[in-house]
């Protein structure tokens, strides 16, 4: 796994609109965003559970897409952000 | 412990800790007996497999809405979205979950995204003006004053 993951579903309306947010963050900074798709991928729906206790305190006690998320450090955001912040979590 | 009842007259399930007083479909006092989940299933899943579809829901959420604060997103792009994982969810995982969440396997959590979900206690509803679910198939009806200035 990458060092930078978004977990995102098909079909969730704001990780739609995250990623031309991803697109352009990945082309700004050379950083690679590994998007991982939960709904319709069992391997990668089980890898989000798997975060599961570091995940649901910063999304409001629950599993949600997007999460962003620093397999390095832990950081993790969830729902849609603007592109400041996302950026602010892709390159500290 | 939330549990199943059946009303022995017209076989209304409910699903709670207590049973209602008064069955709410055929009315009569103390009806309802405990019944196992197996039975529960099978009264709820014979009848209940005719087809239910996206206009069919879009017809229920609309009904559900119309005297709470709270209305369907006029979005319809999103709302279409939406139901296509809603719809999707039901047939590959067995419940309309919310597809802006994920299952965790365990029931009693998973039954709290299964759409409509209790939103009105989500961060991005509460207290909000402008609140929404958080997936927003479902958003604050805008104030009289706002929608007729």
């Amino acid at each position: 796994m990458k060092k930078h993951v978004m977990f995102h579903g098909r079909e969730c309306p704001h990780c739609k609109a995250m990623m031309p947010l991803v697109d352009r963050l990945e082309k700004e900074t050379g950083l690679s965003i590994e998007r991982l798709e939960v709904w319709h991928d069992e391997k990668n729906a089980d890898l989000m559970r798997s975060y599961r206790p570091i995940f649901t305190p910063k999304c409001g006690g629950q599993l949600r897409v997007p999460t962003f998320f620093n397999t390095e450090t832990n950081d993790t955001i969830c729902g849609e952000v603007e592109y400041e912040k996302l950026k602010e979590w892709a390159t500290k | 412990m939330i549990k199943f009842w059946r009303c022995y007259v017209c076989n209304d399930i409910h699903y709670g800790v207590k049973p209602p007083e008064i069955c709410p479909t055929c009315a009569v006092k103390n009806a309802y007996v405990l019944i196992s989940a197996r039975e529960a299933k099978t009264i709820c899943g014979a009848p209940a497999e005719a087809d239910f579809s996206k206009d069919d829901f879009l017809t229920a959420i609309q009904k559900f809405t119309e005297d709470n604060e709270f209305m369907v997103n006029p979005d319809r792009a999103k709302v279409d979205l939406l139901f296509d994982g809603i719809f999707n969810n039901e047939r590959n995982h067995g419940l309309k979950y919310c597809p802006c969440r994920l299952m965790c396997k365990e029931l009693e959590e998973d039954l709290k995204i299964v759409c409509p979900c209790n939103f009105q206690i989500h961060e991005t509803y509460k207290g909000l003006d402008k609140g929404e679910c958080w997936c927003g198939l479902f958003i604050k009806r805008p104030k009289t004053s706002e929608v007729n200035p």
